[in-house]
């Protein structure tokens, strides 16, 4: 570590804030460059040469694409240009005036954010008078900008305060009174304005008219006294408005789910995927304390870019309400059920589920597309070793209803189930639906049915009406993470870990094997899905110490070589879900990092 | 009261319950008779020497393993010695640290380079501001600001780290003056140590924990008096220093447990890493101060008093001396301290003024940014290294350029002397062991870092 430890590092840090699991679909040529590329960046893929061209960047010869922004280029090569209004996920107005640098023969300076390269262009960005004026505009940002930092929710990863430190640093030179504008200002469900804040980057702006596609903010007045409104009588509601708080560099927006709950900085950052639909939008789950804090999108150009939506930010409060976290055994048919330990639920399920195999019956085993791939893979085992035992067993795919009203082109997909392909790969070609599995209880088909993930494409009523028809079962063992009426009805209630409290993978929609990580312990005596079918099998005696009762890697191997080993060399991940499976890749371990020394936001 | 008290009913005992003379005289003293009697030649003999020569009454003996610590009243230090001895000579010994383990390098890692300081405090806890000093130089090191330390906060640093000095070698003298028996050197050192710790707890706002020491100077300017009122402390502490001198130096039993106990020979010291007053003992003048002068050590006119002998009194009388020369090297710092700032002039290092911080947004960032992301430091690394209470104080940083270390390793000279503990008391009798682990200064905070 003798020169400097510093890129490894820090570049680990990132990476970790970045990776995504499963190469891209499209070009799959190159697996490791996506994930590596910062942001804004050129593709990976290298262009031809006559594309190319070369310019001087601070005297140093510098490749890339002809017409590429100058300020992509000069962070693509590692030069720090400070800036406000840009951001690589929308258009440049050059508003902010943050990233002027100096063009060899233009008489001023120019935006880089705004100055496509052209060859044998010569940019300085480090010259006394880039220098100054850099200094000079953050001086000018500064002047009204109020003392808040200690009741700011943006401090700790604000960009004003970075780039104050990083250019600028020195005191204050102003005497006159700040101007004053409107502060705590509701524009809408979700956000919370304060005007004095503001620095007129327009980001905000631009994510409602780019991304969400609907014109709802837009700057009122002039000078000083210019400020962020929203048109009169409407307000900032579209399904994508907290984006605006992201892309906000200060804390003039801010959300009200999360405004006063935590300091940013010191959260810990865990990568994860959002369990709210099959889209599979990356996040980092912000936790402290044992408890997630929110949910902020994580870039990865190949699923969400650099967005998520509202519903999918509130997914962490499931994590939080309404668990079940304590196992309970029973005689079913809705008589009430004794708490017990996991491990005593674990062994009289077990007993129950051998006893039902040596007399004979079918036995259903609901896959859950709320659940990972790794648990859904166990149970696909499971049922190997059933059927070798001469038990008959039924498979079905369930998950939460469809919601077609939320579906639009951006993100938001209408099935509401993150793991869909993968649960139906994993159940096999024979799987039911759930329709299929009320028919079969209705017919009394069953005489046993293990469920991991309870979950229906029912709402709560409807839930509570078809719950007696689980009476007719001889057995019905619930792995689950919430309570639910069904849940009650079942001789074994076993407590499961919610999303983020598991490592694991699901496939989104576009057939991407995406991987979860572990951000905060089970809550009470919840296990993962995972664990509780090892233990159920073991116990059973229907399976030893396999590989994908090790661990969740393990099982993820296994499961990535079975699938693959069904496949042509070279099948296309777009075309298939078992490609995306074979195409997967674990990713690495990471230790959670403080916000504060992660150094990815702000 | 040695006589006998008269009363109506006669003479009375004493009242201790000694037998009277007449009791005596009559032979009637209870229990005497119910002793065992010795054999007579062994009565004959007058005095131990004599005995010895007896050579029927040596003991069958086998050696024995016992503990010595880890909580064990007579050493300053929780650290557990396990023996083994044959009769009362050591055979072998296993010296285990780890009982104060705090988790310094690896609690660095996550912490500012400014909250590493009071970490830094509870190393050497009984010198924390030469901990404060080493760790700073370090860090400025890092930073390439080292030449660019105001004066004044130099000064400051020297003056504060020579007091530091002679409380670490008054704690380690006293303490083990009275490990041996001497009481009374302990009440006045320690005396004396109350008067410059409260000399400190003024300045500091602490006693014990001060983390007084700032990346780029001090946390603040000396307090108004503070040169006066260490001079007077100096001048006062002259006089009681002088009386625990000679209350030990020509003490009988102290001297016995001090001269040629624990011997070491300058090559083995070497060879073992030793620095500080313990390599001194053994004749070798190396003083980081003298030979790699840091801060402003090198306009100070003092001497690196060596032993010659390397035994628990050489460490003894070196430390005694090398308070008389940091008393020296402060005389000298007050006359030459100059006025001037305490802090480097850099936002993007010290804090800005408080009044800045709370009317002005500039200095609010800047305050915020260096509490929240601490001080962001070069890639790099860098050792760095001072005159610590017990010996080459050296602090190994790897930065990777962000607000904490990516890699904190504190050298610290009790950990590495302490590696000698077991060479050091082979063949020695139990009662040696106790003076020489005092003299070799294991201080736990420091040694299990």
């Amino acid at each position: 570590m003798a020169e400097s430890p510093s890129s490894p590092i820090k570049s680990s840090i990132a990476a970790a804030l970045r990776e995504t699991v499963s190469p891209p679909p499209p070009p799959a040529a190159s697996p490791a460059a996506p994930s590596a590329a910062p942001a804004g960046s050129a593709p990976s893929s290298a262009p031809p040469q006559s594309e190319l061209c070369t310019i001087k960047l601070d005297g140093r010869e510098v490749q890339a694409k002809k017409g590429a922004n100058l300020l992509e280029v000069c962070l693509a090569h590692g030069v720090d240009v400070s800036y406000f209004c840009y951001h690589p996920g929308l258009s440049s107005p050059a508003v902010c005036r943050q990233c002027l640098v100096e063009v060899v023969g233009q008489p001023k300076l120019v935006p880089a954010c705004f100055t496509p390269i052209a060859d044998k262009m010569e940019v300085n960005t480090a010259t006394p008078r880039v220098l100054t004026i850099r200094r000079q505009m953050l001086e000018f940002t500064l002047v009204n900008h109020p003392v808040d930092c200690p009741i700011c929710d943006k401090a700790g990863e604000c960009t004003l305060q970075k780039q104050y430190q990083d250019w600028d640093h020195v005191g204050s030179r102003s005497s006159i009174p700040k101007v004053h504008k409107p502060k705590m200002q509701d524009l809408g469900p979700h956000i919370v304005l304060d005007s004095e804040r503001c620095i007129l980057c327009t980001r905000c702006i631009r994510v409602c008219d780019e991304v969400a596609g609907q014109k709802q903010l837009t700057m009122a007045w002039r000078g000083d006294r210019e400020q962020l409104t929203v048109a009169p009588g409407h307000q900032l509601d579209n399904p994508y408005s907290l984006n605006t708080v992201d892309v906000c560099p200060v804390g003039a927006l801010t959300s009200k789910d999360f405004r006063f709950t935590m300091r940013a900085w010191e959260l810990f950052t865990t990568s994860s995927v959002c369990p709210g639909c099959a889209t599979g939008c990356n996040v980092e789950v912000h936790h402290a304390q044992g408890e997630i804090w929110r949910l902020v999108p994580r870039e990865n150009l190949q699923v969400n870019k650099y967005w998520m939506c509202d519903e999918g930010r509130f997914a962490y409060k499931d994590v939080r309400h309404k668990r079940l976290t304590s196992a309970r055994i029973g005689a079913g048919r809705g008589q009430p059920a004794q708490i017990t330990s996991v491990d005593k639920a674990v062994a009289f399920a077990a007993e129950r589920l051998e006893r039902l195999v040596s007399s004979g019956g079918t036995i259903g085993l609901v896959y859950s597309a709320q659940t990972t791939n790794e648990a859904l893979f166990a149970l696909s085992q499971v049922a190997a070793k059933l059927t070798a035992r001469g038990a008959s067993v039924r498979a079905y795919v369930s998950g939460a209803a469809p919601r077609p009203e939320r579906a639009d082109n951006i993100l938001r997909s209408a099935d509401v189930n993150p793991n869909t392909a993968g649960a139906k790969l994993l159940a096999g070609v024979g799987a039911g639906d759930a329709k299929a599995l009320l028919a079969d209880l209705t017919a009394g088909k069953l005489k046993g049915l293990w469920m991991v993930g309870t979950d229906l494409p029912l709402g709560e009523q409807a839930e509570f009406e078809i719950a007696p028809l689980a009476d007719g079962l001889e057995l019905l063992i619930c792995q689950a993470v919430h309570d639910s009426p069904l849940l009650r009805r079942a001789h074994v209630q076993l407590p499961a870990a919610a999303w983020a409290e598991v490592d694991g993978t699901f496939t989104n929609a576009k057939h991407m094997v995406q991987r979860l990580r572990k951000a905060v312990a089970p809550q009470g005596d919840a296990r993962a899905h995972l664990e509780l079918v090892t233990q159920i099998a073991k116990k059973a005696n229907l399976a030893q110490n396999e590989k994908w009762q090790v661990s969740a890697r393990q099982a993820f191997l296994q499961m990535v070589a079975e699938v693959a080993s069904t496949l042509p060399p070279g099948a296309d991940p777009a075309q298939s879900v078992a490609a995306g499976f074979a195409a997967a890749d674990w990713g690495k371990e990471f230790l959670p990092v403080q916000l504060r020394f992660a150094n990815s936001r702000g | 009261m040695s006589t006998t008290t008269q009363s109506k009913t006669g003479p009375r005992k004493l009242a201790f319950g000694m037998p009277t003379p007449d009791e005596i005289a009559a032979g009637g003293i209870p229990g005497l008779s119910a002793r065992p009697k010795l054999p007579v030649d062994l009565m004959d003999k007058l005095n131990a020497s004599e005995l010895e020569e007896v050579e029927d009454i040596e003991l069958p003996t086998e050696p024995m393993q016992i503990n010595m610590g880890p909580s064990h009243p007579a050493t300053h230090g929780t650290v557990r010695i396990v023996l083994t001895i044959d009769g009362e000579t050591v055979r072998d010994s296993d010296v285990q640290v780890g009982y104060l383990h705090r988790c310094f390098e690896k609690e660095a890692e996550y912490a500012t380079y400014t909250q590493v300081f009071p970490y830094t405090d509870r190393l050497n806890y009984v010198s924390p501001l030469l901990n404060n000093v080493g760790f700073a130089l370090a860090v400025e090191k890092l930073l390439g600001i080292g030449a660019a330390i105001p004066e004044r906060a130099q000064y400051i640093r020297v003056i504060v780290g020579e007091i530091s000095r002679i409380t670490d070698h008054l704690t380690c003298l006293g303490a083990s003056a009275m490990e041996v028996g001497g009481f009374t050197p302990f009440l006045w050192m320690i005396k004396i140590r109350e008067w410059l710790w409260e000399l400190l707890e003024e300045l500091t706002g602490a006693r014990l924990t001060h983390s007084y020491v700032r990346v780029g100077g001090v946390s603040q300017d000396l307090t108004e008096d503070f040169i006066a009122r260490l001079r007077a402390t100096l001048n006062r502490s002259l006089e009681p220093l002088a009386e625990c001198e000679k209350l030990l130096v020509k003490n009988r039993i102290f001297r016995d447990r001090m001269d040629g106990v624990g011997t070491m020979s300058a090559e083995d010291a070497i060879a073992m890493g030793w620095t500080g007053p313990c390599l001194r003992s053994t004749g070798v003048p190396y003083d980081v101060r003298k030979d790699h002068p840091y801060l402003v050590y090198d306009r100070f006119e003092f001497d690196v008093p060596v032993g010659s002998v390397g035994d628990n009194y050489d460490r003894f009388a070196v430390r005694l001396e090398e308070i008389r020369q940091s008393m020296r090297i402060l005389e000298q710092a007050m006359q030459q301290i100059p006025p001037g700032p305490v802090l480097l002039d850099e936002p993007r290092i010290c804090m800005p003024p408080k009044n800045a911080v709370y009317n002005t947004i500039e200095s609010m960032i800047g305050h915020f940014k260096l509490i929240v992301d601490g001080i962001k430091v070069p890639p790099g690394e860098v050792y760095s290294y001072t005159e610590g209470g017990n010996g080459e104080l050296g602090f190994y940083i790897v930065s990777d350029g962000s607000g904490r270390p990516y890699r904190c390793h504190v050298r610290s000279p009790s950990f590495i002397i302490t590696q000698s503990m077991s060479k050091l008391i082979l063949g020695a009798g139990i009662a040696d062991i106790i003076p020489t682990f005092g003299m070799i200064n294991m201080i736990g905070g420091e040694c299990d870092r």
